[in-house]
């Protein structure tokens, strides 16, 4: 199972940490607090350390979760890129090789190129599309929650389908996209065969996908900025684009945080469009690293090189969202409460 | 259309001001129809998924793509429900119940302990969810693999849900939020007349609860009828498969026509939509309980 947003329903929301701790009900303590199922003859310090208990026990299915289909695979997969492993065999541990070798595949360099263009396609257009989609929707307007509805209707969708649906549209002889072309005398590209245009014609689907949806976010965050300042900007004799570069985006830094850190960890990771719509070709030109995992763990039986490449992907998201926390812990953060 | 500005448009809403009066009605105008240009685009996939779903392969050939083959035939859909595909159907069916009601259950618990008991190593522990956060699910899905082969649990029921069943961080980041949102005062009564945390629970805070738990079975719903990576690698056989590896294997079947697949794309696309139109409020919600309002 993906989480929310092809797998990016990760990333902790900012201020996830630095809230404030909410008021702690003391744990169900004092002789009188026993009446229901338990006996009244507890001891004061045995009943904190029932308290402790019904805590633990409403944790432990979760952190069993946590602990054995969360860390410890992390554990795995870095144990296992030490080592060769085709299944059949034993594993045989091989030290550094995997990563040597790594460093000397052209295919994996390649893979990787791939991904950053996929994200340097999909992101920065995502993000501005849902930014302009959520100013024109944050008015009065006849319709303006149909469309805010509507929009986001593509979110919820089956990537498989879309992919498969787009796969079509995208057709060179009965596609849509090159059925309009011709109307207007233009002899289209084969897309999705075509070197050049199968990475961007993948981005466009995701971008269609989950535009609407982030839409969402930046419109719960525009709703969130006070009347006054425009008010007071408009005062100062300030254009509606000074408005939006030194009033409404700042005060975006929070919902622009998320969005973007919750949308880059998803985009390094995709697979699903690309499963159903080029299969990594032409010749590698969509073989994004998720793809190129899958390919070498389930098609090559090639575990340790893949579990290698897993960590790859792993320093490449950690190191992506960390530099974005730096980046944005450093703009200064507007309390609008 | 009428472009005046009609009293049920929206709530207040506090943001940039509305365009000035003799401009605004161009404007507004202009506003709609690029709006309108942008649904049209949002919806066009799925107007080619219902129209391609009933036409007949004749019909596939001799219209253009975006326009309705007369009479539409039913025949696809007949085919793939005569086929194993209501078996695949059944069981995304019962994958995401399975999902949605572990999620529901294990992620409540979890948040209502963080949020609102205290206990030793609390702080310490939830660190530790929030650390997984962190974790791509494309980089456990390998080891994931091995775990569930080492157990024999590969094309099994088990190892298809076992690793999303238990509750996931991201649910209990937001289940937790809800909790610590709500007053800090309200057990007391309760926990006066003697009631343990889990009455404390059941009774006080569920029923408080129903929207955020509304808007994570939403979110756990949607992505466990869409899931695909984890189901292809897990499953093989007809007894676990699901409907998104079912349909990404008909893209490589010879001879089957686009028409078939895009009927199948619509029984599957079908309960996802009517869960939106009908429960939309609470997706809109889950991104006020990010916290980013």
């Amino acid at each position: 199972m993906t989480a929310p947003r092809s797998g990016s329903g990760l990333g902790a929301p900012p201020g996830s940490g630095t809230a404030p701790d909410a008021e702690e009900p003391a744990a169900p303590a004092g002789p009188v607090g026993t009446a229901v199922s338990r006996p009244a003859r507890r001891p004061r310090r045995g009943l904190r350390g029932l308290g402790d208990l019904h805590a633990y026990l409403f944790i432990a299915p979760s952190l069993f979760g946590v602990l054995a289909f969360l860390l410890l695979p992390v554990l795995i997969v870095l144990v296992l890129s030490f080592f060769d492993w085709e299944l059949l065999s034993d594993p045989t541990f091989v030290g550094l090789d995997n990563y040597r070798r790594m460093a000397g595949d052209g295919g994996v360099w390649r893979s990787m190129l791939v991904t950053v263009g996929y994200v340097l396609l999909c992101i920065p257009l995502q993000t501005v599309l849902a930014m302009v989609l959520a100013l024109l929707l944050n008015r009065r307007l006849a319709g303006v929650r149909f469309y805010r509805a509507l929009y986001v209707v593509p979110w919820m969708a089956t990537p498989i389908v879309l992919g498969l649906t787009w796969k079509w549209i995208f057709d060179p002889r009965d596609g849509v996209v090159n059925n309009i072309l011709d109307l207007f005398g233009v002899t289209g590209p084969a897309w999705l065969s075509d070197p050049t245009w199968a990475l961007p014609a993948i981005a466009l689907v995701n971008i269609w996908q989950y535009a609407g949806y982030n839409m969402l976010f930046f419109l719960a965050g525009l709703q969130g900025i006070p009347r006054e300042l425009y008010d007071a900007a408009a005062v100062d004799g300030a254009a509606p684009v000074q408005r939006f570069f030194r009033v409404t985006l700042p005060l975006l830094n929070p919902t622009m945080f998320f969005v973007l850190v919750t949308n880059l960890i998803g985009a390094f990771q995709i697979f699903d469009t690309v499963f159903v719509m080029t299969d990594g070709g032409p010749s590698h030109r969509t073989e994004v690293i998720n793809f190129k995992i899958y390919g070498t763990a389930f098609r090559e039986f090639d575990f340790g090189y893949a579990s290698a490449l897993s960590m790859l992907l792993f320093v490449v998201i950690l190191t992506v969202t960390l530099v974005q926390v730096r980046f944005f812990a450093k703009r200064t953060t507007y309390d609008l409460s | 259309m009428t472009m005046t500005e009609t009293k049920t448009a929206t709530g207040p809403l506090p943001g940039p001001p509305a365009g000035k009066a003799p401009r605004g009605r161009a404007r507004r105008i202009l506003l709609h129809a690029v709006l309108a240009a942008g649904a049209f685009v949002t919806v066009f996939p799925y107007l080619l998924v219902v129209l391609t779903a009933f036409k007949s392969r004749g019909q596939l050939n001799s219209t253009e793509p975006w326009l309705p083959g007369l009479p539409p035939t039913t025949a696809n859909l007949t085919t793939l429900l005569a086929s194993d595909f209501p078996r695949y159907l059944g069981n995304t069916l019962l994958m995401t119940v399975a999902l949605t009601v572990g999620q529901l259950v294990f992620t409540t618990f979890a948040a209502y302990a963080f949020a609102r008991l205290r206990f030793r190593g609390r702080d310490a522990m939830f660190g530790l969810y929030l650390a997984t956060l962190m974790v791509p699910s494309a980089v456990t899905v390998i080891p994931l693999f091995l775990i569930m082969r080492e157990l024999e649990l590969i094309n099994t029921w088990w190892g298809l849900l076992l690793p999303h069943l238990l509750g996931t961080p991201y649910g209990i980041f937001l289940m937790r939020q809800f909790f610590r949102g709500l007053p800090a005062g309200i057990e007391e009564a309760a926990r006066i007349d003697g009631a343990g945390p889990l009455t404390v629970l059941v009774r006080i805070l569920l029923p408080l609860c129903r929207p955020a738990l509304g808007t994570l079975a939403i979110i756990t719903v949607i992505s466990s009828w869409n899931s695909f990576l984890w189901p292809l690698i897990i499953t093989s056989g007809d007894d676990t498969k699901v409907i998104t590896v079912a349909l990404a294997g008909l893209k490589n079947g010879i001879g089957v026509d686009q028409n078939l697949i895009m009927a199948g794309g619509l029984i599957a696309l079908l309960p996802m939509l009517l869960i939106f139109i009908f429960f939309q409020r609470y997706i809109v919600r889950s991104v006020v309980l990010t916290g980013l309002k």
